[in-house]
């Protein structure tokens, strides 16, 4: 595990953005009782984890975070990036009331696969992720399908079961 | 074969906890889960990948199993743990019952090791047990951390 092979465009956008992100998280209204926002932030965090260190490391390795294929300080940091997309997600499908029977449902996720795209898109021009073994950008868009209807209907099965106490 | 042993522990592993009663909602069997996995996984990836303490099979199959051992098998045994937990409140049921998950882990280990999905070049059980036994105690401390934020615990069966 190093700390960083080279201090530059990919650390420090990961720094800008951690700040942006939790500026937003600790100023927005609280919407989600205080456990729901706990289990959405380590939610996100773990399912980036999952996929880092999944398709994106061992015999797969599709694509390399930072500076080399090492666990820098940075890879940690980033997954502290995650979590408070995973919270938003929950807190906007709260706030436009989503619900899973309407056609908003999947306008929804497929806006957010979309904003999942953009994002991933400048994290490649900061290099944050560089792909490798022949990955593409697009195969991304799976994944960010795959993990926010998952998102989406597990908040629902939550509050289901809320309801039925 | 080791592909096809640890697919089915994996399958009964979630079978089981699937049809046991739980104590726990389905939030807090959740959390539990993610907890474990995120301490797993970079426990794994940092032991096996970064010190090279343990290898891993190349093929893909093993590999699977690897994974699965991984991201599966330990994880939800450790929620089916916490939620024995909460059913028993004697101390020594408790210690009995993280000896019982301590074994099962250990027996994880054997099989990975006897199937050659992985092989310990500066590695031995006596590290993977001291391991467990500190993933046990915090599948434990945190579901209490959990309830701790909750503000009703819900209780499915």
């Amino acid at each position: 595990m190093i700390l960083w092979e080279q201090f530059d465009t990919n650390e420090i956008y990961i720094l800008v953005m951690l700040v942006i992100v939790y500026s937003a998280l600790f100023l927005s209204p609280k919407k989600l009782p205080r456990y729901l926002t706990i289990f959405f932030l380590v939610w996100g965090f773990t399912i980036s984890s999952l996929f880092d260190f999944t398709i994106g490391g061992g015999l797969m390795d599709f694509y390399k975070v930072n500076d080399s294929n090492q666990y820098e300080l940075f890879d940690f940091i980033m997954f502290f990036l995650f979590a408070p997309f995973s919270y938003f997600f929950v807190y906007f499908y709260k706030r436009l009331n989503i619900h899973p029977r309407r056609f908003a449902f999947i306008l929804y996720i497929i806006g957010w696969s979309l904003l999942g795209l953009a994002t991933e898109r400048i994290s490649t021009l900061m290099k944050v992720t560089d792909y490798q073994k022949g990955y593409h950008i697009y195969y991304s868009m799976v994944v960010f399908l795959i993990v926010q209807t998952t998102t989406a209907l597990y908040y629902e099965l939550i509050k289901k079961q809320e309801r039925n106490q | 074969m080791g592909f096809v042993i640890f697919f089915f522990i994996s399958w009964l592993i979630a079978t089981i906890l699937a049809v046991i009663q739980k104590k726990l909602s389905l939030a807090e069997n959740t959390f539990v889960f993610l907890i474990i996995l995120i301490f797993n996984i970079n426990f794994s990836w940092i032991v096996v990948e970064e010190l090279k303490l343990i290898t891993y099979s190349k093929d893909g199959f093993d590999y699977t199993a690897f994974l699965l051992n991984r991201s599966v098998m330990i994880p939800l045994l450790l929620v089916i743990l916490v939620n024995l937990f909460q059913f028993r409140k004697s101390t020594m049921n408790r210690i009995i019952l993280i000896l019982v998950t301590e074994a099962i882990l250990l027996c994880f280990s054997i099989l990975s090791t006897y199937f050659k999905i992985t092989e310990y070049t500066s590695w031995n059980y006596l590290y993977d047990a001291i391991y467990y036994l500190f993933l046990q105690l915090i599948a434990v401390f945190s579901y209490k951390l959990f309830v701790r934020n909750s503000q009703n615990v819900v209780s499915e069966s």
